[in-house]
């Protein structure tokens, strides 16, 4: 069964990057949201297995989407893609649960290696 | 009244763009103030230079500002000027965590030298996003500590047809530190860079 995969990013050029640079046998199905509000209120409402995230993002941020998921215990697995590649940001996510930290723009083979490590594809 | 402009799709992608880019000098900010930056959306918009004084005029009503210059100049006629302005009211600060010493030239060496890293380092981003490569001209100081930098504003403007204004808050973790920086490029480079935005669009 293919695993449901959640893209949040306000960006429709950055969700697209990040669509293409997905390996070809990953086998997803891929839903969408702009923002982190609308990442959360997709996470309550259906089941994902795994969220690509960025954290500079309006309504509500990248970091904000991951304290509440830790906070609500939302059962996914969390792989930032973001353009904050400061080192205290990077520490900071995966202190709140992130599997994994990818700079912007996502490049396919560092995903490949992500998604391999954590036995995803 | 200019007629250049760009599409949606065209705005998004350059706000990504934009938004690496300034990913990229905010951790580079970070190091040189050995500090953490929060980040917030760089929202950008596309104006008529002659609107730029008055804006920023308003903005920064009655304060002091100072405005830091430089030239770049990159392939397939892609140049322009960034224009970085400084609200001075955490200046000391951010001289005492420097080390350089509480005095008005010292204080335009360090606006310089926080122009220079923000400014090449955020060019730079772009410019490999954009499969380009700018050279620099020196910074210049177009106004220190003046409440009329307007004028000042209107002269270096009013050279160039369309402004990229860039709204940069940087939120240091210890203390409020704000600028904000504008690209200055001329009509035919904005349409060069709408062509270079469509073939990063094709890709997609």
């Amino acid at each position: 069964m293919a695993l449901t995969v959640l893209i949040c990013d306000d960006s429709l050029l950055a969700r697209n990057q990040l669509k293409k640079a997905l390996p070809a046998d990953f086998d997803a199905s891929i839903v969408t949201a702009t923002n982190g509000l609308e990442a959360l209120a997709v996470l309550q409402s259906q089941e994902i297995g795994l969220v690509f995230l960025d954290l500079t993002m309006p309504e509500l941020d990248g970091v904000g989407v991951l304290e509440a998921i830790k906070a609500q215990q939302l059962d996914c697995l969390v792989i930032v893609v973001s353009a904050d590649i400061q080192p205290e940001m990077q520490k900071r996510v995966m202190e709140l649960g992130a599997l994994a930290f990818i700079q912007k723009p996502a490049n396919a083979d560092k995903l490949a290696a992500v998604l391999h490590k954590y036995g995803l594809i | 009244m200019t007629t250049l402009h760009f599409t949606e799709e065209q705005r998004d992608c350059l706000q990504e763009l934009v938004n690496v880019a300034m990913g990229q000098a905010s951790d580079k900010l970070a190091r040189y103030l050995e500090t953490m930056v929060h980040l917030q959306v760089p929202a950008i918009k596309l104006v008529d230079t002659q609107q730029l004084p008055e804006h920023f005029a308003k903005r920064y009503q009655q304060q002091s500002v100072s405005l830091i210059s430089l030239g770049f100049f990159g392939d397939q006629g892609l140049r322009g000027e960034t224009i970085m302005l400084y609200q001075l009211a955490n200046v000391g600060v951010l001289a005492k965590l420097l080390g350089y010493s509480d005095d008005d030239s010292s204080e335009d060496e360090m606006l310089t030298d926080i122009s220079s890293v923000l400014t090449t380092t955020f060019l730079n981003g772009l410019a490999e996003q954009l499969d380009n490569s700018f050279s620099y001209a020196a910074p210049r100081i177009l106004s220190s500590r003046d409440e009329h930098f307007a004028d000042k504003l209107a002269a270096t403007a009013q050279q160039w047809q369309l402004a990229l204004q860039v709204d940069i808050r940087y939120q240091l973790t210890d203390y409020s530190f704000h600028c904000d920086m504008i690209l200055l490029i001329p009509g035919e480079a904005v349409l060069r860079l709408r062509q270079m935005l469509d073939q990063i669009l094709a890709d997609f």
